[in-house]
């Protein structure tokens, strides 16, 4: 197991719970969930980012 | 071996045990909590999915590719659907306050609740009486009697109970004034919001002699036996009325139906609607506006007026006269009758003495007479075709010219015809009778002499004019 597996496997959760609070803000009147939806777009760029940083350091790793 | 998820048979039994629950204790509002809540069901279904992966990182057991395999994201999608609209039609009287979509949720998920309504008030024998601001069915009811008695109730349409039993505070029956007028309220327009509407059914027993003025949103009015005058305006109402010993103005911008039998004042209607009925009118009788149903007008006593946006009809008497889409069919007709058009109409008048003008824009015209003498006629039809049938003895002046038509004379003598220009032709002939000027610029005309069927109104012997072409299909007006 590698972390980058681990990153794989907890970005759907992840994103899951982000978006059951966003619309949970969105249904209590606090933030629109048409404002408030990029988050989730910066959340997906931040996990591959951290997906094509991670295999490096593992390939680093392993030599 | 990639190991399954207990999420997904989690999420299962949660969500069978809450249909349950509502099942078991139908006094939970389940469907409230859904609408409310479920944005919590992704996050604690993400979070036990994040717990799951973790512990299973934490154990050194193999790891899903992907957390949330992509059928699951088609699940999340589909929820967030529902749930948005679930919340839609639970809540939006939040959203969207005065907006009229929401009735939808109400249809929906709404009861109605009914309230009884009574009051009652003296009064004199000719009392006014005003309901106001109303919003449901009105049967009103002269009597013999010196009170004004209201019956009947209230009906809330609403998501609960409770919300309906404040609305009905707020909208109470209230009778008040002194005992020469009286006015009625429901005071329906206190209830706002989006989340509730009422409407009443109200059975109103008056004395005979009440004059009624009735200003309301909408609804139906059943007005029987009352000898004052009626005011009804409305933004959609239908009206009956039957034994009315006053003057009737109705005034409404929807209608489906506007019933008037036995009326001894004048009747003017006003407005946008369909169907019109009046029988038995003694007064004048104007009807003022866009009506496009059928309209069926008997024995009106004194002089009829309409008035549309494109066309114009008046006549002194009439006995039995129908319109309908662009048709109008009449039979004894007192004149001087007027008709003018700025669209195509159907006309058929049938035993008429007075003097006849119509000008259309097209359409067929077929007028027979019946009687003598005969009446001065002055018909134009721009596009269509004209028959006239004229009694056995009839004393004319007559000129009949369609400029790009035939002319056909099945009367015969006096009547010649006369070549006209390069495709048309007049038929011309007097025998010292008043004049009869028939034209269209593009039909046929037909002038014959009149059969004993001809009282009746059989089928014209011309062919139908097929629809003015060159101009799009329009909304009939009247």
């Amino acid at each position: 197991m590698t972390a980058g597996s681990l990153l794989l496997a907890i970005r759907g959760p992840v994103l899951l719970i982000t978006l059951g609070l966003l619309m949970a803000a969105d249904q209590l009147d606090r933030m629109s969930f048409s404002r408030t939806w990029p988050v989730l777009l910066i959340l997906f760029g931040l996990f591959k980012l951290a997906e094509h940083l991670g295999p490096k350091d593992e390939g680093v790793q392993d030599r | 071996m990639r190991r399954a998820s207990l999420v997904a048979p989690l999420l299962l039994i949660g969500i069978g045990l809450l249909f349950l629950a509502r099942n078991v204790f139908p006094e939970m509002q389940l469907l409230d909590y859904l609408a409310k809540y479920w944005p919590l069901l992704l996050v604690v279904w993400g979070g036990l999915r994040l717990l799951e992966i973790l512990f299973w990182a934490a154990t050194s057991r193999p790891l899903p590719a992907r957390g949330i395999a992509s059928g699951e994201w088609v699940l999340v999608i589909f929820l967030c659907f529902v749930g948005v609209s679930l919340h839609a039609v639970r809540g939006f009287s939040q959203w969207l306050p005065g907006s009229r979509i929401e009735l939808g949720g109400l249809d929906i998920f709404g009861e109605n609740y009914d309230y009884a309504l009574a009051g009652e008030k003296p009064a004199t024998k000719t009392p006014r009486v005003i309901l106001e601001s109303f919003r449901g069915n009105a049967r009103i009811t002269g009597a013999d009697v010196e009170t004004v008695k209201v019956t009947g109730h209230s009906t809330i349409r609403s998501l609960d109970q409770a919300s309906a039993d404040r609305a009905n505070e707020q909208a109470p029956l209230e009778i008040d004034g002194d005992t020469n007028e009286i006015h009625i309220r429901t005071w329906q327009n206190r209830v706002s919001g989006s989340n509730r509407r009422i409407s009443a059914d109200l059975d109103i027993v008056v004395p005979k002699g009440t004059t009624i003025e009735a200003h309301g949103r909408s609804g139906d009015y059943d007005i029987n036996g009352v000898s004052g005058s009626i005011d009804i305006s409305s933004d959609n109402a239908s009206v009956r009325l039957e034994d009315i010993g006053g003057d009737v103005v109705v005034d409404v911008r929807g209608s489906d139906i506007l019933r008037a039998v036995k009326v001894k004042g004048s009747v003017e209607l006003k407005g946008r609607g369909s169907d019109i009925d009046l029988q038995d009118i003694a007064g004048q009788v104007t009807i003022n506006g866009t009506f496009t149903g059928n309209s069926q007008l008997h024995n009106l006593g004194k002089p009829l007026r309409i008035i549309t946006p494109y066309t114009e009809f008046s006549a002194e008497k009439v006995t039995d006269m129908r319109v309908t889409l662009g048709n109008l069919n009449a039979s004894d007709l007192t004149g001087p009758v007027r008709m003018t058009s700025s669209r195509s109409w159907d006309v058929a008048l049938t035993n008429f003495t007075s003097s006849l003008d119509i000008n259309l824009n097209g359409g067929d015209v077929d007028l027979r007479p019946g009687l003598l003498p005969l009446a001065k006629m002055d018909v134009r039809s721009r596009a269509g075709h004209i028959e006239l049938a004229l009694p056995q003895g009839s004393k004319f002046d007559l000129t009949a010219t369609s400029t790009r038509g035939s002319v056909d004379n099945e009367f015969g003598a006096p009547l010649k015809l006369e070549p006209n220009g390069r495709r048309g032709s007049t038929l011309r002939g007097s025998n010292g009778g008043p004049s009869v000027n028939i034209s269209t610029d593009n039909g046929q005309i037909l002038v014959r002499s009149a059969a004993a069927a001809d009282s009746a109104l059989p089928e014209s012997k011309l062919p139908k004019t097929p629809a003015v072409p060159a101009k799009p299909p329009q909304p009939v007006e009247q």
